[in-house]
């Protein structure tokens, strides 16, 4: 179903080549935000607001491609459209996934740290 | 380079990592940066950072990128302020609601160093380029704001020296667009001093202010020699000449001209290179004046043809003249009006309609325009009795009785130049700056030229009337007159002329000496023809003396001849019946 | 200069036109006008329709004209003269002289 890689090396690399010394404070930020963003798209299933969880899950999206996360950015893709579609019953598997996959990156991208 | 030189970029993401990236992208690729995390940030920061670019994340929270686009672009008004919006590039719907918003571009992720660097290139460039067509644009609209200021200006001095004449009489009727003068069409019409009218109308080469130049003197010449009461060809020739030496070789003036006598109900027509003159008679019959001449200032005063064809016409008739713009005025399709369409308007004209409210009615019907804004210059005379016209006429000297009254003036010929020069053409203006003198033209003129021709020829060159008894005295008199005027030397004519005001008009005496011996001017005068006729011995000589004493109130010689006075007495022509025809 | 002239089909009549200025000026070119070539001309026509002005010495022309073409017999017709010009012939009589039409 999802043939997107895991992680994206090449933008990564270019990623680290650009921030330099920000590099590390970049990942922390983006590993903040993204279990805040996980915990996010919780809560709005519990609290049935789809257009919280697709708005949540269209930044995560964004800011997974970019830090190089193809595989997580289409993960948040489906569940932004999810959401969209109001079929937050779908949500949770979603959601589930995207925890799973973004464990992955987390301790993948642990490794690039200083 | 414009690309080395540092920009300053507005940033607006709520994602904390992806703000971080590009912050740092833009500040790596040598620009400043402001960072925001939201559309409210960016409008509130916008005022007074006056960022060159901004890029805006479309979903945010507090304000989205689409309505902080909008914002920022009405702030920034004329200028350029380049918007790219930030996005995953996934729905071609908020795409479209982007680019309506003013977006200029779309950055993806994830973002590119070197796609990033060449789009603030792009942009840059294309600020540039939109700041100095602007200034361009100020500077064209500034210009063009002067330009149009001073044709207004040139379009009033115009005015005064070309629309003061009779154009607004009964039996005319004209159309031209407001800033005719600059499509360089001209339509004059003036009162003749002995009843009568003349109309020009004319179409010069080219637009603008040379075709407006042109139509300056041609006015003054027109007005001027018209109210002298010279007739159409002397004015044509006049303009002709004169526009030879002034206008450019490529430029002259397409014209017609109108010599209207109401009292013997004739026309005289010239036509060099308009469309044909209508005449179209009463009761429907039309007749078709074309063009026979070259327009004017083309040939030199020698080969130039001021020949006026003469046209007998009744009350009722109408005279209808136009410019090229009527024949070329296109309709929406690019089709010229044509001379076809023309002459099928005036074949179906409802009777009674004036012909040029026809004319008019047609072409705006064919070319679907329906304001102002044309090339087209028209006018039409209807002939009428002489008693009608006579009114409108007599307005005249009554609005110029302003003017010099009160002078006098003392001009001497002498030496070779009375073999090389006129006096009189200078005289007879001096006398024609007074208004009420003008419809006097021909009186005056005659006056000045016998006084000048005794003078010259009987005083100065000691030429007897005697000689003119026989068709050879005569060849005999004029070859010596020629003989004596080119070896004079040590003589003089004086001209000294008086003007006054008086209870019902003025008063002008004319002085005429000569440094000559005097002539016995008692034999020369002829008591008159009448008293002669019959008699085999009607002398050909003398006639001068007589149309002096007839046209002057008084006619005085003294020194023996060589010094002449003549008191012109004229009157206001309040109530005077029209000329003496 | 100015001046043209023209016969009629049968020879009899000698249309001068004279354009411009009727004055001394054109005097040599006023008489070799009637005077060349007219065995058959029985009347003359003087067209004044463009003549702009007509001095004394113009009026001793036309009375050349007359007395050549035969004084009180002569035929001349003087026509189409402007206010003007007619009035230089009005008030030297000439009307008397000339049929003036």
């Amino acid at each position: 179903m999802n043939d997107k890689p895991h992680l994206d090396e090449e933008a990564l690399t270019e990623l680290q080549d650009v921030m330099e010394d920000e590099f590390d404070v970049l990942i922390e930020t983006y590993l903040k935000d993204s279990s805040d963003r996980i915990s996010h798209l919780r809560s709005a299933i519990g609290s049935a607001d789809p257009d919280a969880f697709a708005r949540t899950a269209h930044s995560f999206k964004g800011s997974s491609i970019n830090i190089g996360a193809p595989m997580l950015g289409e993960l948040c893709l489906r569940a932004e459209e999810a959401g969209k579609d109001n079929r937050l019953d779908e949500a949770s598997d979603v959601v589930d996934a995207i925890e799973v996959e973004f464990q992955r990156i987390e301790q993948t991208l642990k490794r690039f740290l200083a | 380079m414009t690309d080395s030189k540092p920009l300053r970029i507005l940033i607006a993401d709520d994602s904390d990592s992806d703000r971080l990236i590009l912050k740092t992208l833009m500040k790596r690729l040598g620009h400043q940066v402001r960072a925001t995390a939201n559309g409210s940030e960016a409008v509130a920061i916008f005022p007074e950072y006056l960022p060159d670019v901004v890029l805006l994340d479309v979903m945010m929270p507090v304000m989205d990128g689409i309505t902080a686009a909008r914002e920022i672009k009405a702030m920034a008004g004329e200028e350029l302020v380049p918007v790219i919006f930030l996005t995953s590039l996934t729905d071609a719907g908020a795409l479209a609601r982007c680019l309506d918003a003013g977006g200029d571009d779309f950055l993806t992720k994830p973002y590119n160093k070197i796609i990033i660097q060449a789009k603030l290139g792009a942009f840059n460039r294309m600020r540039q380029m939109h700041k100095t067509l602007s200034q361009q644009r100020d500077l064209i609209r500034e210009r063009n704001r002067q330009l149009l200021e001073e044709q207004q200006l040139a379009k009033r001095v115009f005015d005064n020296i070309a629309h003061t004449g009779c154009l607004n009489a009964d039996n005319i009727r004209h159309h031209v667009s407001p800033m005719s003068i600059f499509n360089g069409d001209i339509l004059f019409a003036c009162p003749r001093p002995a009843g009568g009218m003349h109309i020009l109308i004319g179409d010069f080469t080219g637009h603008g202010l040379p075709a407006a130049i042109g139509a300056l003197p041609i006015a003054e010449i027109f007005y001027g020699m018209t109210s002298m009461g010279f007739s159409g060809n002397d004015v044509l020739r006049e303009v002709n000449d004169k526009l030879g030496r002034i206008l450019p070789t490529g430029m002259f003036c397409c014209a017609a001209m109108i010599q209207a006598d109401f009292h013997l109900n004739q026309l005289r027509i010239w036509n060099g290179g308009l469309p044909d003159v209508v005449l179209l008679r009463k009761g429907g019959p039309r007749e078709l004046v074309p063009s026979r001449h070259l327009p004017l200032g083309v040939l030199d005063s020698a080969r130039f043809d001021a020949t006026m064809e003469l046209f007998h016409t009744s009350a009722g008739d109408t005279l209808l003249m136009m410019t090229d713009g009527v024949l070329e005025a296109e309709n929406e399709q690019a089709e010229r009006y044509g001379e076809g369409r023309l002459k099928q308007a005036l074949d179906t004209a409802p009777a009674g309609e004036p012909p040029i409210d026809t004319v008019l009615g047609a072409i705006r019907s064919f070319t679907g325009e329906q304001s102002g804004h044309d090339d087209l210059t028209l006018v039409s005379l209807d002939m009428v009795v002489a008693s009608d016209f006579h009114e409108s006429a007599e307005r005249l000297p009554q609005s110029a009785l302003k003017g010099p009254a009160q002078w006098h003036c003392v001009y001497e010929v002498r030496d070779d130049t009375l073999a090389q020069f006129s006096p009189l053409p200078l005289l007879l203006h001096i006398c024609m700056e007074v208004p009420g003198l003008r419809r006097k033209s021909a009186d005056i003129y005659t006056l000045l030229s016998e006084l000048y021709t005794n003078a010259l020829e009987h005083g100065v060159l000691g030429l007897s009337s005697d000689l003119k008894t026989s068709p050879d005295g005569f060849s005999y008199y004029y070859s010596e007159r020629e003989r004596r005027l080119e070896q004079v030397s040590g003589h003089y004519i004086r001209f000294t002329l008086t003007h006054s005001m008086t209870r019902k008009g003025g008063k002008l005496i004319i002085t005429c000496e000569d440094s000559g011996q005097g002539f016995d001017h008692s034999s020369q005068i002829t008591t008159g023809a009448a008293d002669e006729s019959g008699n085999a011995n009607i002398k050909y000589s003398g006639r001068g003396l007589l149309l002096m004493q007839k046209l002057g109130h008084s006619l005085r010689y003294s020194e023996y001849g060589s010094r002449a006075e003549i008191v012109y007495d004229w009157e206001l022509a309040i109530k005077q019946p029209g000329g003496w025809s | 200069m100015p001046i043209n002239t023209h016969r009629s089909d049968d020879g009899h009549t000698l249309t001068i036109r004279i354009e411009g200025r009727f004055d001394f000026s054109t005097h040599q070119a006023f008489r070799n006008a009637y005077e060349q070539d007219n065995q058959e001309v029985k009347e003359f026509v003087v067209d004044l329709s463009q003549t702009t002005y007509l001095d004394s010495s113009a009026l001793g022309m036309l009375l050349l004209l007359r007395d050549y073409a035969g004084g009180d017999g002569a035929r001349i017709e003087l026509k189409n003269c402007n206010n003007d010009v007619r009035r230089i012939l009005t008030i030297s009589n000439f009307e008397q002289l000339f049929s003036i039409k």
